[in-house]
């Protein structure tokens, strides 16, 4: 309990001062955020565009499909504001051999390498994806369920998990692969992958594809669980529990990989 | 995430730093060819080298790279499912798809990563001052340096995406006749000036303001969907797709895919390339005169 | 009892060849070739507490490497090593809390925000009271003399300056031992004298042990009783300073001060004239030699004043490590 009041007034520290600093870059950071802010809109024109020429997408109605958009936004703003930027700064640290530094404090090194900063202007994502979720409940005539609610939440958290590890798992190959292979180009075509609902992947080579992408390398399950559970009211309990137990064996394994990296930067550094 | 780091990005990023002053002044003592020659050259081998001394990367990043496209088409599957197989705004799922390929190419040739950062941070560097000194017009410089990267980058990708093409091909109902392709060649290399221009245009405004790269985020969101990279801008309502058809930023990605689909045909088409023509020599004379008017700015001020 | 025992300590490297021109970069596409080399070969010490020791040798000697390894940030091929009384490779973050590790030129702190709020994160990671923290921040501020620049943003500061505030959030947490590398690269000649005087002061003052690299002999020279020379890897000498002139110096500068009108011209078959000014003569004279040699002018001359000292220490190490060089290269081209 103490380690854990110790890492969270370490993260309150690093978060208020990264704010300070964010907000020192006013201009910056308020272009920063009229950009998401646009391309939320460029989603959302998509969207509206698509649905104005079909019905459904992959058995997607139009609302539901809009709350799938918003889950989408959210969870993948809030990897990006909590670990994408922190991890995209690890090759360079390798490289250089900074790295060194993060390894001599007495903090965990996962700790600081993937959460020393936050990105505050993706934090407005979260907000806005949580908005249009909002708008398509309403537009669903959400039924109130505090149970599936909760369960929801608790998906997303698992979601938010399974991104994060394969995050991790990206970000500790930065110690063989030496060139800055940008981080973010690989996350750029995870999320791709993460952007529609699973039931795209049908068809004679795509099915099977859809079952790789969902049970083994679980990158599908992250936004379409939560979603699928809130609005399509399918009480899949397996799924759930699948996806539960994956987040927690992939945060296990991606913790272990990573710090398997770091022994062998260890081993090579000079 | 915004689209701005597409693989393209950053494969064809140059490498601005790697200009060498001393190369520059050797080379312009040289006669022209053998100028052209020695620095398409040396740009070829060295992105060759490049690309292969980091060979996990290498196997990596081309595989990588199509998995987008994947999605893309499976997304687009369930879209034309859920319409009832019918073809929207006029394109059947196939043409879809073919567009969605095309635009790859067009974007090839259009696409300019890092050319208005440089600028821009060449302006705020003081790096400029190299321009002034030196018998070498700044834009006339870029548009070569960048002109044979743009070869090297078609070269070393073009096996890559010749292999994603013929898996493909299916998509491609029919191919186009020997004058429209001359058409859809011509669309693309104007492509590349309109592409060009446009971002140098950005790059100049370093002259004025600090904080260009700003700018560009903006403006390369918004290019993403106005210049048809998403969809084809026909499923737009006619209003807007009016509106979007009208300015110069569907050259870059929606007009030459949609040449080489056929889309635009006879009259239209000649208005169409005329049109890019027009948009070109624009913003080659909108960059000239900001590069005029930043310079005497640029001097006024001490730089 | 030794803060530090390191015994054998080994590490070597394996480095990819990389090969020049297109057909020979994909042929090592499939077939890389490596090459080895020893940044460490069997290095053995101990050091007591409260000591203040240099590792002096050219660069690539494998200072920085030993350093690393004794931080716990390398594992060793081969041979162990006691810190504080942990193994430090395996990281423990009692161990971790209980030392410091400042490299020049490399910068810790937060580039964007003042040196204060660095401080006050480095008193979160660190789990520092509140008083113990003021306590030992005020006191550090004062020793360094930057009490009023904590608020500036750290790429403000001047070199010197940053480097200062490195060094404070280094000992906040009141470390036991305090490992330096190449602490004054880069920094001027009045900046350096600065943090030589402050780091001798708080050696001083609290006892604290240091080990620094260094290829500056005025830093060692400064702060340094003992030093420990490294060469391709390997411990050449470890003893105090003022030894290492008689240990590997060949020769002794004999000072001569002749009369006005009466300076000899043929002093070459003696030793080597190295600076010659008016009446006075500076000689360069085999170690062996010296008496006979001093014996022979004497006779011959009329001298007012003389000495004999030693070669400057940069110069003796200079050459040591010329030799030392000549011989590694030797030896690997034989083997």
């Amino acid at each position: 309990m103490q380690v854990l009041a110790r890492y969270l007034r370490l993260y309150f520290a690093l978060g208020r001062y990264g704010l300070a600093r964010e907000l020192s870059f006013r201009v910056n950071f308020l272009v920063k955020l009229f950009v998401e802010v646009l391309w939320l809109g460029v989603l959302l024109a998509f969207y509206k565009t698509v649905f104005g020429k079909t019905t459904n997408v992959g058995g997607w109605t139009e609302p539901e499909y809009l709350f799938f958009v918003g889950c989408y936004f959210a969870l993948a703003g809030l990897i990006e504001a909590l670990f994408l930027a922190n991890c995209s700064e690890f090759a360079e640290l390798v490289r250089t051999g900074d790295l060194d530094f993060y390894l001599l404090k007495p903090i965990d090194e996962q700790f600081l390498v993937t959460c020393r900063d936050i990105d505050w202007s993706s934090v407005a994502n979260v907000i806005m994806g949580a908005g249009v979720m909002g708008i398509a409940l309403y537009q669903l005539d959400w039924p109130f369920d505090l149970v599936r609610a909760l369960v929801f939440l608790l998906m997303i958290a698992c979601g938010s998990a399974i991104a994060y590890s394969m995050l991790l798992l990206l970000t500790s190959a930065s110690v063989w692969f030496k060139r800055n292979q940008s981080l973010y180009e690989l996350w750029w075509l995870f999320t791709s992958l993460m952007r529609y609902p699973r039931e795209i992947f049908s068809g004679k080579w795509a099915s099977p594809m859809g079952w790789f992408f969902s049970f083994v390398v679980p990158i599908l399950l992250v936004v379409n669980v939560p979603a699928r559970l809130m609005v399509k009211f399918l009480d899949d309990y397996v799924l759930v529990a699948f996806t539960a137990a994956v987040a927690l064996v992939l945060l296990f394994v991606s913790r272990k990989f990573f710090r398997y990296a770091l022994r062998s930067y260890r081993s090579a550094s000079s | 995430m915004k689209p701005v780091a597409s693989p393209h990005d950053v494969d064809d990023a140059v490498e601005e730093r790697g200009r060498d002053p001393q190369e520059e002044v050797r080379s312009l003592t040289q006669s022209r060819i053998v100028r052209v020659a020695r620095k398409y050259g040396n740009i070829l081998r060295v992105s060759l080298i490049e690309r292969l001394t980091y060979r996990g990367d290498f196997f990596l990043s081309t595989i990588l790279r199509f998995l987008p496209m994947v999605t893309t088409i499976l997304l687009w599957q369930a879209i034309y499912a859920g319409a009832g197989e019918k073809p929207i705004a006029g394109f059947s799922l196939h043409e879809m798809i073919a567009y969605l390929l095309l635009v790859h190419i067009s974007r090839m040739f259009s696409s300019m990563p890092g050319l208005a950062a440089g600028i821009a941070r060449d302006i705020r560097d003081g790096q400029l001052k190299r321009y002034l000194l030196q018998p070498i017009e700044m834009l006339g410089y870029l548009v070569s340096y960048r002109g044979a990267h743009k070869i090297a980058y078609i070269a070393t990708s073009s096996l890559p995406y010749a292999l994603l093409f013929f898996l493909c091909r299916e998509y491609f109902d029919k191919l186009p006749d020997f004058l429209t392709l001359a058409a859809y060649l011509c669309s693309l290399l104007l492509a590349f000036v309109v592409g060009f221009f446009f971002e140098a245009s950005i790059g100049m405004v370093g002259f004025w303001f600090l904080e260009v790269t700003s700018l560009l985020y903006v403006v390369n969101t918004l290019n993403f969907f106005v210049s048809g990279q998403l969809f084809p801008l026909d499923l737009l309502p006619p209003f807007w797709a009016g509106v979007l058809k009208a300015m110069p930023f569907q050259y870059m990605a929606y007009f030459p895919a949609a040449v080489f689909l056929g889309k635009i045909q006879g009259a239209a088409l000649v208005r169409g390339l005329f049109a890019e023509l027009v948009w070109g020599l624009v913003f080659i004379a909108l960059a000239r005169w900001l590069y005029r008017v930043g310079l005497k700015r640029y001097s006024a001020f001490g730089g | 009892m030794p803060i530090i025992q390191a015994h054998g300590l080994t590490k070597f490297y394996r480095v990819t060849q990389k090969k020049e021109g297109v057909f020979r970069a994909l042929r090592s596409l499939f077939h890389r070739q490596y090459k080895e080399v020893r940044a460490v070969d069997n290095v053995s010490f101990a050091i007591e507490p409260g000591e203040m020791v240099a590792f002096l040798g050219p660069n690539g000697a494998g200072k920085t490497t030993t350093l690393k390894m004794l931080s716990g940030l390398i594992y060793p091929t081969q041979g162990s090593a006691q810190v504080l009384g942990f193994t430090p490779w395996d990281r423990a973050d009692a161990f971790r809390r209980r030392f410091s590790l400042v490299m020049g030129q490399k910068n810790q702190l937060w580039w964007d925000l003042p040196a204060a709020d660095s401080f006050q994160l480095h008193r979160e990671i660190y789990s520092l009271s509140r008083a113990q923290f003021t306590r030992t921040l005020g006191e550090l501020t004062e020793l360094f003399g930057v009490s009023k620049l904590t608020d500036q943003p750290v790429r403000e500061l001047s070199l010197g300056e940053r480097m200062k505030m490195e060094l404070i959030a280094a000992l906040l947490h009141q470390p036991q031992l305090l490992l330096l590398d190449e602490p004054t690269i880069g920094l001027d000649v009045v900046a350096q004298a600065t943090i030589q005087r402050c780091l001798k002061d708080y050696n001083v003052r609290y006892g604290v042990t240091m080990l620094l690299t260094s290829h500056y002999m005025r830093d060692v020279e400064a702060l340094c009783a003992r030093v420990l020379v490294i060469s391709h890897g390997r411990v050449i000498y470890d003893g105090p300073l003022a030894r290492i002139a008689e240990q590997f110096g060949k020769s002794k500068l004999v000072k001569l001060h002749f009369e006005n009108d009466g300076v000899p011209t043929d002093l070459e078959r003696f030793g080597e004239v190295t600076h010659s000014e008016g009446p006075v003569v500076d000689l360069k004279v085999e170690r062996t030699r010296v008496p006979e040699v001093l014996g022979a002018i004497l006779e011959r001359y009329t001298v007012v004043d003389m000495s004999v000292q030693d070669p400057p220490l940069d110069q003796v190490i200079a050459r040591v490590f010329e030799e030392a060089r000549v011989q590694h290269e030797a030896s690997s081209q034989s083997a």
